[in-house]
C-alpha cells in the first residue's frame, strides 16, 4: 500500500526521540581521544640527537633541523622548526626516531589566525651561532 | 508557431550537490537535459608526479588523499603493488590487520554515499543515520591507526602499529551496531515510496555497456554482473573468508542505492571471520630499510570501494618511482555520466550523479 514505507520510516525516527543525543556539545565538552591520536608533535629535546632521520623520512619536507658540534665534536640539537602549513600528519617522522624523542600528542585545534603562528617551533636555543657554528642536518 | 531555445546552466564547481569541485555544463531543452559536458579538473594535485619525487615509503601518505572515504584500500594496492615487484611475504597477522581496516574502511565509504544519496534528493534524516553509523567506523579506525580519515597506516612489508589493546572487543561490541544502524537505513530509506519512484529504472546500465565503459566494483554488479576482485581474483587474505557477493538487477540508480546496503552487511561478515581467525605473530616482513625495488613494472589491482583500483609502478632501481599511475575507479565511473544524463529531466541529474558514487579527490587525482 502506499504511504506504509513512509510509516515505517516514521516509526523509525520516533524510536529515536527516548534515545540519547548521538552529538556531543563540542566546546563545551570533548570527546576522549585514543593514544595513537594523530594530533601536534611534542618533542622531547633531551632526547633528541639530531641526526635528522625525521626530516629525511617527511615526505613534505616539514621538518628542518638544527644542529651544532660542540667542544667533544659531537652534533647536538639547536632549534627543530616544522612548518605545520604542510604537514600531512602520517607520523612517518614519530616512527623514524630511534630515541622517541618525537612523539604525537592530543592537542587538535591548531587553526591559527596569523599565518605565521602556524610554524611550531618545538625547540630553540638562544645562541645558536657559538662555537663551530650553526649546521643544518 | 512557439519557439523554443536551448539553454545551458552551469552547474558547480562550487555547489552543495556536486560532492566537491565538480563542474558540469548542462544544455537543457525544457527540463530534458540534451547535452552535458563534465568539467573536472579542480582538484588536481598531480599526485602521480609527486610521486615520482617521493621514495616509495613517502607516497603512502599521498595514496590516502586520492579516495579520502575509503582510503584504506588505497593504501593497500599501493603497498601490495610494490611487494609484488620485490617480492615481499607479508606476515599472516599483518594480512589480517590489513583485511579488517580496509573492510573498515569500506564500510565508511558506503556510509558516505547512502547519506550524500540521501541528502541530495533532499533528505536530511536519510543523511544522519548513516553518518552515525559511520561514526562507530570512524572511531574504530582512529583507535587503530591515529587519525579519522588519510590514515597512512599501511607500510611496504605489513602495517604500523599492531592492533591495540581492547580493539578486537570494542570491534565486536560496534559490528552489531553497525548491522543494526544498517536496519534502519534500509526501513527508513528503502521503503520510502518518493525515494523508489525517484531512483527505480533511472539511469539504467545494462552488463555489456557497463563493461565496455570500464565500469568494476559495486556499480557494475548493481547491473547483474557477479565480479568481484576479492572473490574472483583473491588477493591479501580474501580467500579464507565466505561472503557472499550481492548483485542487482537492472543496473538503475536503486540497484545502486541498495547494493551498497547489501554491501556493509558482507564486509561486516569478513571482519567478524578475520577477528576470529587473526594469528598471533610479527606485522611487519623483513624489509630493508632502503626500499630499492629491482627495475622493472608493475600493475596490481584492488577492490576499492568504489571499484577496481589499480596502480602501475615502473622501478628504475633507484628510492623513488619512475612512474607512477593510478587507475582510479572514481575517474571511470564518471566517464559514462554524459551518456546517463542525456534525455533525463534537470531534477534526476542530482541522482544520477550520486548514484555513481564518485568521489573528487579520485577523479582528478
Amino acid at each position: 500500500m502506499n504511504g506504509m514505507g513512509l510509516l515505517k520510516g516514521l516509526a523509525i525516527t520516533f524510536k529515536e526521540l527516548w534515545k540519547k543525543p548521538v552529538t556531543l556539545e563540542y566546546p563545551e565538552k570533548k570527546e576522549k581521544l585514543p593514544p595513537r591520536f594523530h594530533g601536534s608533535f611534542t618533542l622531547y629535546s633531551e632526547k633528541c640527537i639530531a641526526c635528522g632521520l625525521c626530516q629525511q623520512a617527511c615526505p613534505n619536507k616539514v621538518i628542518k633541523v638544527g644542529s651544532i658540534k660542540d667542544e667533544n665534536n659531537k652534533r647536538k640539537l639547536a632549534s627543530y622548526e616544522m612548518e605545520m602549513k604542510y604537514c600531512l600528519f602520517c607520523g612517518l617522522c614519530v616512527e623514524a626516531c630511534p630515541t622517541n624523542a618525537l612523539v604525537f600528542n592530543q592537542e587538535y585545534e591548531l587553526a591559527k589566525y596569523n599565518v605565521e603562528d602556524i610554524k611550531l617551533t618545538l625547540f630553540k636555543k638562544e645562541q645558536i651561532t657559538t662555537g663551530e657554528g650553526s649546521e643544518n642536518v | 508557431m512557439l519557439k523554443t531555445q536551448e539553454i545551458s546552466i552551469n552547474v558547480g564547481p562550487q555547489h552543495p550537490s556536486t560532492h566537491g569541485v565538480f563542474r558540469i555544463v548542462l544544455k537543457l531543452d525544457g527540463e530534458t537535459i540534451v547535452d552535458a559536458e563534465p568539467v573536472v579538473g579542480y582538484l588536481h594535485r598531480g599526485i602521480e608526479k609527486l610521486a615520482e619525487d617521493r621514495t616509495y615509503t613517502q607516497v603512502i601518505p599521498y595514496t590516502d588523499r586520492m579516495d579520502y572515504l575509503g582510503a584504506m584500500s588505497y593504501n593497500l594496492g599501493y603497498v601490495q603493488a610494490i611487494e609484488k615487484l620485490m617480492g615481499i611475504e607479508v606476515p599472516e597477522r599483518a594480512e589480517f590487520i590489513r583485511v579488517i581496516a580496509t573492510e573498515l574502511s569500506r564500510i565508511a565509504s558506503h556510509h558516505v554515499f547512502l547519506a550524500s544519496m540521501c541528502l541530495d534528493m533532499g533528505s536530511y534524516t536519510g543523511w544522519m543515520y548513516p553518518f552515525r553509523d559511520r561514526e562507530l567506523v570512524l572511531e574504530l579506525l582512529e583507535m587503530l591507526t591515529g587519525s579519522r580519515m588519510t590514515f597512512s597506516f599501511m607500510r611496504i612489508g605489513g602495517v604500523a602499529d599492531d592492533l591495540p589493546e581492547g580493539f578486537i572487543e570494542k570491534t565486536k561490541q560496534y559490528l552489531p551496531k553497525i548491522l543494526e544502524g544498517v536496519d534502519e537505513e534500509e526501513g527508513l530509506i528503502a521503503g520510502n515510496e518518493i525515494f523508489i519512484a525517484r531512483t527505480k529504472g533511472l539511469a539504467t546500465v545494462s552488463v555489456e555497456k557497463a563493461l565496455a565503459w570500464g565500469w568494476g566494483g559495486a556499480n557494475l554488479r548493481a547491473s547483474g554482473y557477479k565480479f568481484d576482485l576479492r572473490k574472483n581474483r583473491p588477493y591479501s587474505v580474501y580467500d579464507r573468508f565466505e561472503f557472499d557477493i550481492p548483485t542487482g538487477a537492472n543496473g538503475d540508480c536503486w540497484d545502486r542505492f541498495y547494493l551498497r546496503l547489501a554491501e556493509i552487511r558482507q564486509s561486516v561478515k569478513i571482519i567478524e571471520q578475520a577477528l576470529e581467525m587473526i594469528p598471533e605473530g610479527p606485522i611487519m616482513a623483513k624489509v630493508p630499510k632502503v626500499i630499492k625495488p629491482p627495475v622493472g613494472e608493475v600493475y596490481h589491482e584492488v577492490e576499492a570501494p568504489k571499484g577496481i583500483l589499480g596502480y602501475y609502478v615502473v622501478s628504475d632501481g633507484s628510492t623513488k618511482p619512475y612512474r607512477m599511475h593510478v587507475r582510479r575507479p572514481s575517474f571511470i565511473n564518471i566517464g559514462m555520466l554524459k551518456e546517463l544524463l542525456i534525455g533525463t529531466k534537470l531534477a534526476d541529474f542530482i541522482t544520477i550523479f550520486a548514484s555513481i558514487d564518485v568521489v573528487l579527490g579520485d577523479v582528478d587525482c
